[in-house]
């Protein structure tokens, strides 16, 4: 056992040896998961507020007038603009002054005071995909609100209290996230993406190098296990993982506020059970690439491709195609960006996250077994 | 225990799907010996290296290494054997000493014995004072030299050379070779394939594999004496093309080939060539500068010999 442990140690140590003296790779491992952090953190925002509006009013009733104040008062609206015609519309949106037109016809008023339901047509500029989802359910909300209004001003003008019933207090909420701050739901998400790129790429590539080297037939004629030599290749590269989750937890927490409301070791050992999920792939891609070359592309396709766009990272997930959905379960980062985000924003333990921790689970299992089987034929032959 | 043979080879075959690679050799290796596995690319060497050192199973045979049998207990035998492959298996981003100390953990050994060993592989590659270089800065001859000192790190008994000098000047060859024979002077077998031909004559035996089967096998000088019945003639001439061309269809001339900057004609035994009339014959077929002389066969002339006949 101890002659054992000094062969992991050796194993360990010369791969700290090899990070230590290429300066790309250190920076592949560390360095980049702090620009990427801040990249995606600071430039890429995927907030929406302050969204100009071009408002045109065909009505030009107290009425109308009091609708299209709310938009001018909130803050997720900039009226921009004034129009008069249905064709400024197209201009604006193809000047990009204006990404939402909200168009009172003519007879609004009228409609209202009949007691019928009034039609107000908002348009949206759709070729920014999520700020058009969010604009659209702002204005839908704003509506109601101000539908609600209206009824308060009859039950005003009835004489009603309505304030006794508490019925129609307006309160709109976005739960988990109050502030939608895009780096709130990104950072937990990132964490993910990094993880797969640290552990399967740098895996791959320095099991396939040491082949390439012809270090591995050397090591094969010692008295080293292959079991040993796995351990000892795969270490460090979990030590590596576990110092950028520690990375992007600590700078989220300090530099971006990101809560962490859930249960810190419900998050470690979700991270743990993905980083041996993701070391069985890159053991999975070094038995099977011929060469550094094909390694390096393969982890691009198996592990930062489908945790970058099949996670619910970059897309929501029930927003992808069908089929690209099911595809997304053959990916350990679908499950491990829904056990960050859940310990994260909604506070998850492990009574909530346990169906995610148990596919993780079986899947890290899977993974090491087929590709250590794998790993040992090529070897073999 | 030291009088049964380091290696002892029975029968010992290996089939890569319809390829037989190595087809049912026999022979064994003394020990103490620097033992010569010759052969083209390709027709076994590594394989058989790889079965001996218990990395590959053979299909069927035995292989007992050091009195172990190497198929069955392959981890009997690995603590004892060394192996360097052509490729010298050191890290080139990590220096002289790092590679030793990373050797000396590949086979745990205890701190003070490292220390000892490490003394002694740093003078045997004139390494010393060199100990915190990068590998890579490293000339190939200093490297080669290195590589062995890694791979005997753990005083092996028993150690497998593969192919150790290609690519290697000549000089380091040469140097390479001093530091092998010190080895075998201090008792450890060496069991080395090559296709260097002038290198088979530094061991004390050899065996020749040709298509995955041993087709000769003694000293260097039964070999010479066994498997060499012809006659061979050099011959030196400004025109080697045309003058090779004409000697191997010439009447009396069993083959003619390269050696090195001149031919070789190869005559049966009985030819009634001599220096001269070969010189005569050269000189009417156009070739008036040509020189001639009878020498004895060298191990490339049996092995080319050899390899014509299985054809």
């Amino acid at each position: 056992m101890r002659q054992a442990l000094i062969r992991v140690g050796a194993i360990v140590r010369k791969e700290f040896r090899h990070l230590g003296r290429d300066p790309r790779m250190l920076l592949a491992v560390v360095i980049t998961p702090v620009i990427q952090l801040l990249l995606f953190a600071y430039a890429i925002s995927f907030d929406v507020d302050h969204v100009p509006t071009l408002v045109i009013d065909f009505d030009n009733s107290p009425a109308s007038e009091r609708y299209l104040q709310q938009y001018e008062a909130s803050p997720f609206f900039d009226v921009v603009a004034h129009g008069t015609s249905l064709a400024e519309v197209d201009t604006a949106f193809d000047d990009n002054t204006a990404r939402v037109a909200i168009i009172v016809p003519s007879g609004f008023s009228r409609t209202l005071a009949s007691d019928a339901t009034a039609q107000v047509s908002v348009l949206v500029d759709g070729s920014e995909p999520n700020a058009a989802k969010i604009s659209q359910a702002y204005s839908v909300a704003l509506n109601q609100l101000y539908g609600q209004q209206l009824t308060r001003e009859w039950a005003d003008a009835q004489g009603l209290d309505l304030s006794s019933f508490g019925l129609l207090e307006p309160r709109i909420r976005t739960w988990y996230n109050p502030e939608r701050r895009s780096s709130d739901f990104l950072i937990p998400g990132l964490m993910v993406v990094i993880l797969a790129i640290v552990t399967v790429q740098q895996t791959a590539v320095t099991l396939v190098r040491e082949r390439d080297l012809g270090t591995q037939e050397q090591l094969e004629v010692s008295p080293m296990r292959r079991i040993e030599l796995m351990v000892g290749k795969l270490l460090p590269w979990t030590l590596i993982a576990f110092l950028d989750v520690a990375l992007i937890t600590g700078l989220g927490r300090t530099l971006f506020d990101v809560p962490l409301r859930g249960d810190f070791w419900a998050l470690a050992v979700g991270a743990a059970l993905f980083v041996f999920a993701s070391l069985g792939m890159g053991l999975l891609i070094s038995a099977i690439a011929p060469s550094l070359d094909t390694a390096n592309i393969m982890a691009m396709l198996i592990a930062f491709l489908p945790s970058f766009l099949l996670s619910g990272f970059a897309f929501a997930l029930d927003q992808i195609p069908v089929f690209l959905q099911w595809i997304s379960y053959a990916f350990p980062a679908r499950y491990m960006v829904s056990i960050s985000r859940g310990v994260f924003l909604k506070g998850a333990g492990f009574a909530e996250v346990w169906p995610e921790l148990v596919s993780l689970a079986v899947y890290a299992l899977v993974m090491l077994v087929i590709s250590s089987v794998m790993y040992g034929r090529r070897s073999s032959r | 225990m030291s009088d049964t043979p380091a290696i002892s080879v029975r029968g010992l075959t290996k089939a890569f799907g319809d390829f037989t690679a190595v087809d049912g050799i026999n022979f064994d290796v003394p020990r103490g010996e620097v033992f010569g596995f010759l052969g083209p690319n390709g027709s076994g060497k590594t394989t058989t290296i790889r079965m001996l050192t218990g990395t590959l199973r053979p299909k069927s045979g035995s292989a007992d290494v050091l009195g172990e049998d190497v198929v069955r207990h392959p981890d009997k035998v690995q603590r004892r054997i060394g192996y360097m492959s052509q490729k010298f298996s050191l890290f080139e981003d990590m220096t002289v000493d790092e590679n030793l100390r990373f050797y000396a953990g590949v086979y745990d050994l205890p701190p003070e014995k490292f220390a000892s060993q490490r003394e002694y592989v740093l003078n045997m590659a004139d390494l010393v004072g060199r100990e915190n270089e990068l590998t890579r800065n490293l000339s190939v001859g200093w490297r080669q030299r290195l590589a062995l000192g890694a791979a005997t790190i753990h005083e092996p008994e028993l150690l497998f050379l593969d192919e150790p000098t290609s690519g290697v000047d000549p000089v380091a060859r040469r140097q390479f070779w001093d530091l092998l024979y010190d080895l075998a002077s201090r008792g450890v077998t060496l069991f080395v394939t090559t296709h260097y031909m002038d290198e088979a004559a530094h061991c004390n035996r050899l065996a020749f594999i040709y298509r995955g089967r041993i087709i000769a096998e003694g000293s260097p000088g039964e070999i010479r004496a066994d498997h060499m019945e012809q006659r061979i003639f050099d011959i030196t001439t400004s025109r080697v093309d045309p003058a090779l061309q004409w000697l191997e269809t010439a009447p009396g001339v069993d083959e003619a080939y390269l050696s090195g900057a001149s031919l070789h004609a190869v005559v049966p035994a009985d030819s009634p060539f001599s220096n001269a009339r070969l010189r005569d014959r050269l000189a009417a077929a156009g070739f008036a500068d040509a020189e001639v002389e009878e020498v004895d066969p060298t191990i490339e002339d049996v092995f080319v010999n050899l390899v014509s006949r299985q054809r």
